[in-house]
């Protein structure tokens, strides 16, 4: 069920009025549908990560990530994305830190597989740049974040790139327990960096 | 006593280089056991960051260090000095140079083998020198820890000489390095 959808439902039925809740269903639904549905290419996109060990920089990746995105700039109303990833998929090219941060300590994966992204709302900022609102979950702590983005589509709309990034603060979700909250030799900072390659989805919801 | 090297005793300079790369080894000798000994968590991080720094420091010492020897003239060996031992000194000190600029390099090779980019006390960061691969970390780390034994082992053969020339001969050959030391005009 999209929550957007959901939101909407129960705010209306709050109001207790039976028209004004059909009304606002569909327009919600010709809203959502206005948007392009877009698949991503998982081949050729990348979601990756910087942080920092003792002042140096490193890059990682997860590995695993499902984003659902309707996006189209003429119906940022309509826009939306769902970004699933995959804690246990964090890759940083050494397993004695990748088992790290899989543990209790860091993403503390057997409790929280998953961390979530979902926008709230878009603005646009001019030549084909954005920014997101949304809610960033990691581990049990939810936080709005704004993640500013640029859109590319192909001429025809065959295909489109997406491309962003922002910074967060680990500790704001929790990530680093114990001895790890300390931020002299484990930044507190995390770069966050994405590629998407888009083509539109077969059947558009 | 001068900066620059005289025919007879090494300036000031130099030994301030020979004796600060000295103990910033001893220093690394000592980082690499204790991270050695210690599990993974934000202290073996901290030595093993303390360690890769003053590998940089060392790496940058020892470039101005051969800068400043070819830009100087060098005390000439005793004169009684059999030509065995000249040879064997030459390739004492060839060697010992050589090291010093090559173990760090391998240690910088290897942080970047298993992406864990070097850092300069947090001031700045090295570029990575290659992509990060396991298996070319493995090799590095076997030809780090073999040069950290053969730089120990070449150091006591240079200490011995030292001391020998000291105590045996009674020569100029140590006095002329340590530091806050007048020599004798002879």
């Amino acid at each position: 069920m999209n929550p957007l959808f959901g939101n909407l439902r129960s705010g209306a039925a709050a109001l207790g009025a039976r028209t004004a809740c059909a009304l606002l269903l569909s327009l919600a639904c010709v809203a959502a549908m206005a948007a392009t549905a877009w698949r991503t290419d998982p081949s050729a996109s990348h979601l990756g990560f910087k942080a920092t060990q003792a002042g140096a920089e490193f890059e990682g990746q997860f590995k695993r990530f499902t984003p659902q995105i309707s996006f189209d700039p003429a119906d940022l109303a309509g826009s939306r994305f769902v970004v699933e990833i995959d804690t246990r998929s964090a890759d940083t090219q050494d397993g004695e830190r990748d088992a790290a941060l899989a543990s209790n300590d860091f993403f503390a994966t057997d409790r929280w597989p998953t961390a979530r992204f979902e926008t709230t709302g878009f603005t646009a900022k001019g030549k084909g740049r954005f920014d997101a609102r949304g809610r960033l979950t990691i581990r049990d702590v939810t936080r709005e974040i704004l993640l500013p983005f640029s859109f590319a589509a192909a001429p025809g709309g065959k295909q489109a790139t997406l491309t962003g990034g922002t910074s967060i603060r680990r500790l704001d979700f929790g990530v680093g327990q114990g001895e790890w909250v300390d931020t002299t030799w484990v930044g507190n900072e995390v770069k966050i960096q994405f590629e998407l390659k888009l083509v539109p989805a077969p059947d558009a919801p | 006593m001068s900066l620059r090297n005289t025919l007879s005793s090494y300036g000031s300079i130099a030994k301030l280089l020979h004796w600060s790369i000295v103990l910033l080894i001893i220093a690394q000798l000592v980082l690499a056991n204790a991270a050695a000994d210690l599990p993974n968590g934000i202290r073996k991080l901290e030595v093993l960051a303390w360690h890769k720094s003053g590998g940089m420091l060392i790496l940058m010492l020892a470039v101005v260090r051969l800068a400043w020897r070819y830009a100087n003239v060098r005390p000439a060996p005793p004169p009684t000095m059999p030509r065995w031992q000249r040879i064997t000194a030459a390739s004492t000190h060839g060697l010992l140079y050589g090291l010093i600029l090559v173990q760090p390099v391998t240690g910088w090779l290897m942080s970047s083998a298993r992406n864990f980019p070097v850092s300069f006390y947090g001031l700045f960061q090295w570029p990575d020198l290659v992509q990060p691969d396991k298996a070319l970390y493995e090799v590095l780390r076997g030809v780090h820890g073999f040069l950290a034994r053969t730089l120990v082992t070449v150091a006591l053969l240079h200490i011995a000489a030292a001391l020998y020339h000291h105590f045996w001969r009674r020569d100029d050959v140590l006095r002329r390095m340590l530091p806050f030391v007048r020599l004798r005009p002879s």
